[in-house]
Formats: C-alpha cells, structure tokens, sequence
C-alpha cells in the first residue's frame, strides 16, 4: 500500500517537475491578452494599442432617405411553400405584438426563415352614440385595430401543419391570424398614394 | 395497385384555386383563417411512395380539430402570478386621460363650491359643464349591468358527445364510426385513394361523404402529418393485398356556426377521451401527432 502511494506522490512531483522546467515553451492562447492588467502607473500603460492611430471613420449622416427594396419573392417548389404574410391583428396593442413577438420567436426556434417583419398602418374607427336627448352624435369611443405582418420564406410543407396547429393553439383571445401568399400589390399598398409622381410618369410615358 | 408518383402541372391555378376556395374560411368570430392563395402556388401531388409492386391499398383520413373557444382556466400559481403582475403594473402605471379629467372635473367642483367664485373666469367653453367625467362612468356602469355575458362551461352540452360546442376551452377531434370489412369501427373519417387524385383530395372527399353535410374546414398543409400501416391477417392476405396504408391530414374546423344536425355516427372527443373509442395501435399512431397543448 505504502509503495503504491510512493509511485503515486513520485509521479506527481514528476510532472509538476516537468511543468516548472520549461516555462519559456508555454505560450499563453490569444484571448488571455485581453484579460491583462493595464497598470495605469506604470510607463508600459498602454502599451500594444494602435487603434487611435487610424483615421477615425464618419458614421453616415441619417438623413440619406433610405432606399425601400422590395425583398424578391421566393417562388413555391414541391416541398416548401414559398413567401407568406402572416398577418396578426386585433385592438389590443399589447397582445398583438407580443403574440408577433412569440411567432418570431416560434420560427427562429424552429429555423424557418423569415424574410421581414412591419407593422402596417393602425386603422382607427370611431364609434359616435346619439344620445338619448339631443339630435348631435357623440364620440362614444374610438377603437383602434392594430396590425403585424411577418413574412416568412420556404415554409417546408411537412413542417407547415405542425407549426400551424401550434400557433393557432397558442393564438390569444381578442387576436385574429391571418395567412397569405405574398403579392407586390400588396407591398405596394403600404405606400402612399402620389398624385403628383403619377402626373409626372403619365406625361413622360406620353412623350 | 402500383401507386404512380405524377406531377399534376397541367391542372390551371384557376380550378385549383376554386377547388381551394370551397374549403376556405368564411370569418366570423374572433378566429380568422387562412385565405384560399395559400395553398395557390404549390404543387398538389404528394410524393407517394413509389414501390414496385404495389400491394397496399392508400387511403387518406382527416383529423378534423375544433380549437378551444375560449381560454383555459389558470391554476393557482398562474392565477396567483397573474394578480402579483396586476398589482405591480398598477403600480407602476401612469395616469390615463379619463383619470385625470377626473381630477380635473373634482377640483373644478370644488373651486365652484367657494364662496368667490367668478365663472367668467374659467376659460372653459360651456358644453363642458355638461358632462362630467363621473356622470360618463355611471353611464357605463349602467350599460356593463345590462350586459350578459355567456356562460363559459355548460354541463349539459359538456356531455353531449355529438356536438362541437362541448368543452370549449379543450380542443376536439372529429371521429367517425365507419365500416371496415365486416365491422363498424370507431376512426378518423377516411376514403381510399383513387387514380388520378392528390393525397389530400382524397382527404376532402372523406369530409364531403359523411352523412353531416359541409363542415367548414381548412387544411393546414398539402402534406400528410401521419401515417398507419395494417397488414391484414396471413388468411386473407394475397398477392394483390397485403394490407393498407393510411396517411393523416391535419385540418381545423374555420366556422363555428353549428352544424346542420348532430349525427350519431360521429362524435366530437379530447384527447384524453380518444382512449375508449380508438384501437390501441391505431391510438398510438394518432396520439403522436395530435398536439395537446
């Protein structure tokens, strides 16, 4: 028992030995540097920056109007469906989006791709009551219907039915969910309406 | 039988689409659905499996599920978590319009009570006076008692097995009691497969042929979600048979207008409940892709 403990403690030693021996040979790995010390007193402060010497870069001014590119749409194959608008509306704002938020959520979990994700207009109705004495109408109320699209590309068939039953089960009350295929009159709908361009493209299309 | 894989490229989108648009939803309710253009672009066939020979015979079955109406009832950590996060955003939250012209109209009164008083004073036009904002609380308090909200569980549809309104924070699943071979059997409603059809118009076609007529429903896919095999037994086995194949397609009930008469030949049941009508194989098969969540 004792000789076995030897060999044991012997080899031990052995290799704490061999360890010490050789301490110029070990090389730290790279990410170890960035945890070093800075020793803010000491002259080697600093020392292995070289970032401040390059020209700083300007971020781009904001102001540029951004160019809105249509995302081209995905043609359907045999096995996967091709663009859909999934389209989440209701009036209660905080439902809406979060139940948005939770389909994202769905299809990045299950590696569904998904092209984009907007809000479309809020569509606001005013309910007016006529009173019971009086002839003017009243403003009641004012709902307002909230709406979410997001468009997800190459749905695979066989994961459709599975991914659908579980968001329809998972759909809050108060919130309707809608799927459509992806159009461009429908990506077109989402702008406004300009009289003045149409003039224009209407006189150079006549000359 | 050999089952040929083909590609029905040469059917035009028009028919298809009109095809579509039979099962599509009609909305009402909260609950809306799919329109028909989803399933617009995509190819109708279903990749079959090719064999060489070709002795099972195809069917296709429907799993119809109504999808709970209303919300489940919270247990007790979720209720009590649910009052814990009520009271804290409560809190936490700011003042709404109507609450401070609440305020607004209280020290409005109570300016008008003093004794120096000068109403010329008060910038306010007159149609103000009218209403104030406790009179338009009252109002509604008065409205929301005239209002009589539905009950949310009813016992005695809870029992009636045939109807599709029972159980309304539960999903139900449609099933059929259909003949095979020599007996009747509790299942999902099925057709076999004829030449020259989709996989999933067969699946349409054994909605259609049951007794109820029109049952609003949507098909979520194009592709089937389960499959079942049954070999017949080693006496009536032959070359031509051996046995059958049936694919599952997942669809969901879209109106909830009630349906023309409850029949006795099908019945609307949980998951849990599937237990006493299903065969055990059978069950086992289906219970995989029915989620219950």
């Amino acid at each position: 028992m004792n000789s076995v403990i030897r060999k044991l403690q012997v080899s031990a030693m052995q290799q704490a030995a061999a360890i010490r021996r050789a301490p110029s040979c070990i090389r730290l790995p790279v990410w170890a540097s960035m945890n070093e010390r800075q020793y803010r007193s000491k002259p080697t402060h600093g020392i292995g920056k070289w970032k401040y010497l390059l020209p700083k870069e300007r971020r781009k001014k904001s102001r540029d109007k951004r160019q809105i590119i249509p995302i081209p749409i995905v043609e359907a194959t045999d096995t996967a469906y091709g663009t859909l608008n999934f389209k989440v509306s209701g009036y209660d704002m905080t439902l809406v989006e979060h139940y948005s938020q939770y389909i994202h959520k769905v299809c990045s979990r299950l590696d569904i791709k998904i092209a984009d994700r907007y809000a479309l207009q809020t569509k606001t109705i005013e309910l007016m009551m006529m009173p019971d004495k009086g002839k003017k109408m009243v403003i009641d109320s004012v709902i307002k219907t909230h709406e979410r699209v997001i468009q997800v590309q190459s749905l695979n068939t066989l994961l459709c039915p599975v991914f659908m039953e579980v968001l329809l089960k998972n759909q809050p009350e108060g919130v309707q969910l809608s799927v459509m295929e992806h159009t461009d009159a429908e990506f077109k709908a989402r702008f406004k309406h300009r009289p003045d361009l149409e003039v224009l493209r209407t006189q150079v299309a006549q000359q | 039988m050999a089952a040929p894989c083909r590609r029905m490229a040469t059917r035009s989108v028009l028919h298809f689409l009109s095809s579509c648009s039979r099962t599509a939803a009609r909305y009402t309710g909260s609950r809306a659905f799919f329109s028909a253009s989803v399933c617009g672009a995509t190819v109708q066939t279903i990749n079959v499996v090719k064999k060489a020979t070709g002795p099972w015979t195809l069917m296709a079955a429907v799993c119809l599920e109504r999808l709970p109406v209303i919300s489940a009832d919270c247990n007790s950590v979720e209720q009590q978590f649910k009052e814990m996060m009520n009271q804290m955003e409560l809190e936490k939250s700011v003042m709404s319009d109507h609450e401070l012209r609440i305020l607004a109209d209280e020290d409005k009164r109570l300016r008008r009570q003093a004794d120096e008083y000068d109403s010329d004073e008060e910038g306010g036009s007159k149609d103000q006076e009218i209403l104030w904002a406790q009179d338009l609380e009252d109002i509604w308090e008065q409205n929301l008692k005239s209002f009589q909200p539905a009950l949310r569980v009813r016992a005695d549809v809870d029992k009636d097995l045939t109807s599709p309104e029972r159980c309304l924070a539960d999903s139900l699943i449609l099933l059929a009691e259909q003949q095979v071979g020599h007996e009747k059997l509790w299942m999902l409603p099925q057709t076999q497969w004829q030449e020259g059809e989709t996989l999933r118009q067969t699946a349409e076609r054994a909605l259609t042929s049951l007794p109820v007529a029109d049952i609003p429903t949507t098909f979520l896919s194009n592709a089937p979600c389960g499959v079942y095999k049954y070999k017949l037994p080693r006496a009536i086995r032959t070359e031509t048979s051996v046995g059958t194949k049936i694919f599952f397609f997942k669809a969901v009930l879209s109106d909830r207008a009630p349906c023309a008469a409850a029949h006795a030949s099908f019945q609307w049941l949980k998951k849990s409940e599937l237990q006493g009508f299903l065969k055990p194989e059978y069950l086992k098969k289906v219970n995989r892709f029915i989620l219950c969540l």
